[in-house]
């Protein structure tokens, strides 16, 4: 959109003025971000879990870590996103920066990914919901009845196009964040043996065995922060709220969940969080907390648990269905899924199959008779969290080609060095991610899982690469306006960056959310 | 009719219950496109790529569209056709609205429901009339009549907001209709078929960035 930049506002500019009464600024779009987050589920749930899985203890470390390359990616990532037409989706830079079959690979791995996230989640209810249950109503519900419940709200929410409200949203946040502080403060005031240990920050954690693991679950932690571009058009001064917004959200990411789950081994001493982690489960931090802080809080903390828990799961669901949708509409996966719902404007196909996933998958774990906590929702996690990864991985190397294929009059720091510098570590973190993985999952390293698990998107890739090269014989059109999301049924150009040369005559930008929650 | 008008009474079931057919968005949108397509049609503005632009700003006869093109010739720096859907969706349904309630051919009721939010209808008063535009646009499809730009861009405008699939109700029907439509899509002017994909592409861009 070529809206009159935001300082320079004539008097008659009725349009301009119009436009941006409803600009976000960057706390507005750090919540839409931070929105995605789920803190409550990441600490109660994913730490917790981590420590008993893996049974290593570096993970505040690996958040900073993480953190920190996240951050260099994000230089090169928003900066790349001012030349792009969908900025929302991963697979939309890969495509325009390393070809339309890469950046169709990378949307099969993300459709794999976003939905294993969504449906780990289903495990996680049951942990969160079944306390209480027996707290309140004094029943024991099998925990697949709980996940059955919740996905069948979410189906007919997602049907409906009902997102969690977005004030509702902003105050459930703040009210996690708030627990989560007060959690911690309590852990860190009460460190077991009198004296805070800062085993569980030491830097020698990073060059330990299974720090791949590590790695990967922090990873975890950051999904979603990604989709600030996602608000550039809406922003007041995207210039500069998109980056610092961008920033701000992974260094309060990084910063939450490195002091939560450090306070964790604070209060049980560097050597017992394993243990502890192992004998409660998703229970530790609320018995943890419970000796300092009593039975109230914690209770509110358990209710916040379960609705965390639960709009994090509306929240991937819908951007799943979007994702899908966005796919349909560019001919990526069949035209149908590009449709909307009539009355609902809901992405109804996309929405639909979503949920015939999570249907299968919870049918499927309940006839097994397999753990929800650790086998759906860790793994589904873990899964997701790695293939999340490897899209942020191919992102970083896309930015670098795209720099060096364009004119785009950025400086070097933001189209060279900093995207390199975060190409390398986090080339590195996928090489010790596929080491570890094992580790990452609690199993011998013999076990066929280990393979398995991340081999699933060797078969995406594989996937998206026969898709594109069919599309690209048999409907040239189509496959010229991939990576343009919604927008490939207009004939959008690109401002300012040439396509990169292939030779032939194409009016339609060169390829590039998920869109994300909003 | 005018083309924004034949629109909003596809989109809105004022021969039944008065309420929309299509989700709000995608209601504003199309009838911003169709808008823009009226000037397209009095041959006041075109449509390339992504761009609008006024080649002629004399009056047109309609005041809204008078209107909508006073205030493109005076604010040429806006020149993006997105720019314009946008601004235009934020007002097109009342606007276009009125203009149908001046007509008489629809009357609007406010209702107050239990939950104090104010309910807006539009009732027919000529049922065969505003139900002419659906029928019509089933038909031309249906049996690949030849259309004027006009009949087009409506089909294409209905197409682009998804609007297109409740209409068209014989699922043989539908097969034919599928297949004249890229027939029309192929000879419509290029402006119209440029404004069509613009509309198709903000409908899909309000469903990825849909916040409540």
């Amino acid at each position: 959109m070529t809206a009159a930049p935001a300082g320079v506002r004539s008097g008659a500019d009725a349009i301009s003025s119009a436009l941006a009464a409803d600009r976000l600024g960057i706390p507005d779009v750090i919540y839409f971000v931070m929105s995605a987050a789920a803190p409550l589920t990441v600490v109660a749930g994913v730490v917790t879990t981590a420590y008993a899985v893996t049974g290593i203890t570096g993970l505040p470390v690996a958040f900073i870590a993480v953190g920190a390359v996240l951050a260099l990616f994000s230089v090169g990532y928003v900066t790349m996103a001012r030349h792009m037409v969908n900025a929302g989706a991963f697979y939309a830079y890969v495509a325009r920066g390393l070809g339309r079959p890469a950046g169709v690979a990378a949307a099969w791995v993300a459709l794999v990914a976003y939905n294993a996230l969504q449906v780990g989640l289903y495990g996680a209810l049951g942990a969160a919901a079944l306390p209480l249950l027996d707290q309140w109503l004094g029943v024991h519900p099998a925990w697949w009845i709980v996940a059955l419940v919740a996905w069948a709200l979410v189906g007919i929410l997602g049907m409906m196009r009902v997102e969690v409200n977005g004030t509702i949203l902003a105050v459930l946040l703040t009210t996690e964040i708030a627990v989560i502080l007060l959690f911690d403060a309590a852990d860190l005031i009460h460190p077991a043996g009198g004296t805070v240990a800062l085993d569980a920050l030491s830097p020698s954690a990073l060059s330990s065995s299974g720090v791949g693991a590590l790695l990967v679950i922090a990873v975890l932690g950051f999904v979603g922060f990604e989709s600030s571009v996602v608000f550039s058009e809406e922003s007041r001064d995207p210039r500069r709220t998109v980056p610092i917004a961008t920033f701000l959200s992974v260094a309060i990411i990084a910063a939450l969940y490195a002091v939560s789950s450090w306070a964790m081994t604070v209060v049980t001493g560097p050597d017992k969080i394993v243990d502890t982690a192992r004998k409660d489960g998703a229970e530790t931090i609320f018995n943890l907390a419970h000796a300092h802080l009593g039975g109230t809080v914690v209770d509110i903390a358990r209710v916040l648990f379960v609705t965390s828990v639960f709009a994090a799961m509306i929240s991937f669901h819908n951007t799943t269905a979007r994702y899908i949708f966005a796919l349909g509409r560019e001919r990526v996966l069949p035209p149908v899924f590009g449709r909307t719902g009539v009355r609902t404007g809901a992405p109804k196909a996309g929405s639909v199959s979503q949920t015939v996933l999570g249907l299968v998958v919870i049918v499927l774990y309940a006839v097994l008779g397999l753990d929800p906590l650790v086998q759906l929702f860790f793994y589904g996690g873990t899964l997701g969290g790695f293939g999340v990864l490897l899209l942020i991985a191919a992102t970083s190397i896309a930015v670098l080609v795209f720099f060096a294929r364009n004119q785009t009059g950025e400086n070097a720091w933001r189209r060279v060095i900093a995207p390199a510098l975060a190409t390398i570590c986090l080339l590195a973190i996928v090489y010790l991610a596929v080491d570890n993985f094992a580790t990452l999952l609690g199993v011998k390293p013999s076990s066929p899982l280990r393979w398995l698990l991340p081999g699933s998107y060797l078969v995406a890739i594989a996937v998206g690469l026969m898709w594109a090269l069919v599309l690209r014989g048999a409907n040239a059109d189509v496959y010229r306006r991939i990576g343009l999301g919604a927008k490939a049924s207009s004939s959008q150009t690109v401002p300012a960056v040439a396509p990169p040369s292939r030779g032939t005559h194409s009016r339609t930008a060169t390829t590039a959310r998920r869109g994300r929650r909003h | 009719m005018l083309l924004a008008d034949e629109f909003f009474l596809i989109a809105w079931d004022t021969a039944g219950s008065g309420t929309p057919l299509l989700h709000v968005q995608a209601t504003s949108l199309g009838l911003a496109g169709a808008l823009l397509a009226e000037l397209v049609l009095y041959e006041r503005v075109t449509v390339h790529g992504a761009r609008v632009e006024v080649t002629d700003p004399s009056p047109v006869q309609d005041p809204l569209a008078y209107s909508v093109l006073k205030l493109m010739a005076t604010t040429p720096e806006h020149a993006d056709v997105r720019t314009w859907l946008a601004y235009l969706a934020q007002n097109t349904v009342d606007a276009v609205a009125n203009r149908l309630v001046q007509t008489r051919l629809v009357v609007r009721e406010e209702s107050r429901s239990l939950l104090m939010r104010k309910g807006v209808r539009y009732i027919a008063t000529d049922y065969a009339k505003c139900a002419w535009p659906s029928a019509r646009v089933e038909t031309l499809l249906t049996n690949g009549r030849p259309m004027a730009p006009a009949d087009m861009a409506l089909v294409a405008i209905t197409d682009a907001t998804g609007l297109l699939e409740s209409i068209l109700s014989d699922p043989q029907g539908r097969r034919n209709a599928r297949r004249y439509l890229g027939t029309v899509m192929a000879t419509i002017p290029g402006s119209l078929r440029d404004l069509a994909g613009h509309v198709h592409a903000a409908v899909g861009d309000a469903v990825l960035s849909y916040r409540s």
